[in-house]
């Protein structure tokens, strides 16, 4: 019998049979009810009654270039994330890119949005002007691995190098920002949480079958992975963290690659 | 027990003797379905001990709970990230998570 999306919980969720297990947790009602729990009553991510912390005029211009990285970084996994739905082996991975694009559309819109609350008249026009490129080199690659439908290789390169790296990065800028980016970046970081799982566990499936493809990515990670570390360490200079901070960015992504076999 | 979240059920006790959890509904933990976020709980790093129901997922570092105590060779599911899990026995013999994809 095809495993099916719970109604109830059993009262041991871990007693859950595999199959109900992932039918579950990559259904769009998971996503739904997933996501109500911390965006209801947000306005573009954060509460309507957040006030401005006072900012100097160097510290408003520090976070609007970070924000516009962001911004590259989240577009990059908006079309790629549905680019990547055309591709999916399976219905569990096409629902649960689905909800992967819901979420990176509202990413982009909440920082755009940002943007112009720092007094930016035009995000998409600064955007473009003060974009690092290697991140912009990466989301052309990114987008090319997903035009050549290359899925574990495109997979590897949003959901473990870009998501993994951001969830650090966004945390940590979190902890030190001011109140209205803090529960914009927050609410981000939720989401981010389900992206890096599945992408993890996608690969880590498709490897287990097809170990051969661990050459290629292997390939992949060397040519990439340094362009989105090097933008998420200037980013983590550039809001005045401290080096343990710039040390903490590579940890959590490296640690995926060694479980995934694709270190060294 | 002096984890406010949780209560050890002492007379309670399964076929192989584990000591069974009652887990409070509300953790603040907010990102799964209501029905699945007592299983769960924020993780405050290193310095945050983990009863003998808890686990960390290795993934995405939130501590996994259950309603029986943990012991190797268990299977735990994280929500959050979507990871199916295996009970390990660490270093010192803490209790660790391995993904199994």
């Amino acid at each position: 019998m095809a495993a099916r999306a719970t109604e109830t919980p059993p009262p041991e969720v871990h007693d859950l049979d595999p199959g109900t297990f992932l039918e579950e947790v990559h259904s769009f009602e998971f996503w739904f009810q997933a996501v109500e729990g911390y965006l209801s009553g947000l306005t573009f991510g954060h509460k309507p009654g957040t006030s401005e912390d006072a900012m100097s005029p160097t510290d408003r211009d520090r976070l609007i270039s970070v924000l516009c990285n962001y911004c590259v970084g989240e577009t990059a996994a908006l079309e790629a994330s549905s680019g990547l739905i055309a591709i999916a082996p399976t219905r569990l991975a096409k629902v649960f890119l689905s909800t992967q694009v819901v979420d990176e559309g509202r990413h982009l819109e909440v920082l755009l949005h940002r943007m112009r609350d720092l007094g930016v008249a035009d995000p998409e026009a600064e955007v473009e002007k003060r974009a690092s490129p290697g991140i912009v080199t990466f989301k052309r690659r990114l987008l090319e691995l997903v035009a050549g439908n290359d899925w574990e290789s495109a997979i590897f390169a949003q959901n473990v190098i870009l998501e993994s790296l951001e969830f650090v990065v966004f945390r940590r800028h979190a902890e030190n920002a001011d109140r209205v980016t803090r529960e914009v970046l927050e609410g981000i970081v939720k989401d981010e949480r389900r992206h890096i799982g599945f992408g993890e566990n996608e690969l880590g499936r498709r490897l287990a079958t097809a170990p051969a493809k661990r050459a290629r990515i292997r390939e992949f990670r060397q040519e990439l992975d340094h362009l989105v570390l090097e933008t998420l360490s200037d980013t983590v200079k550039h809001l005045g963290l401290d080096r343990s901070d710039e040390q903490d960015v590579g940890r959590m992504y490296m640690e995926a690659v060694a479980r995934l076999g694709l270190a060294g | 027990m002096t984890d406010p979240l949780q209560q050890e059920a002492p007379a309670i006790a399964d076929k192989d003797s584990r000591r069974r959890f009652v887990l409070e509904d509300d953790t603040g933990f907010n990102e799964v379905p209501k029905k699945y976020r007592r299983f769960y709980r924020k993780w405050g790093g290193p310095g945050d001990p983990l009863a003998a129901n808890e686990v960390v997922c290795p993934v995405c570092k939130v501590v996994i709970r259950s309603t029986r105590e943990l012991r190797p060779g268990d299977r735990v599911y994280c929500m959050p990230c979507m990871s199916r899990l295996i009970v390990m026995a660490g270093e010192g013999g803490r209790l660790e998570a391995r993904v199994a994809y």
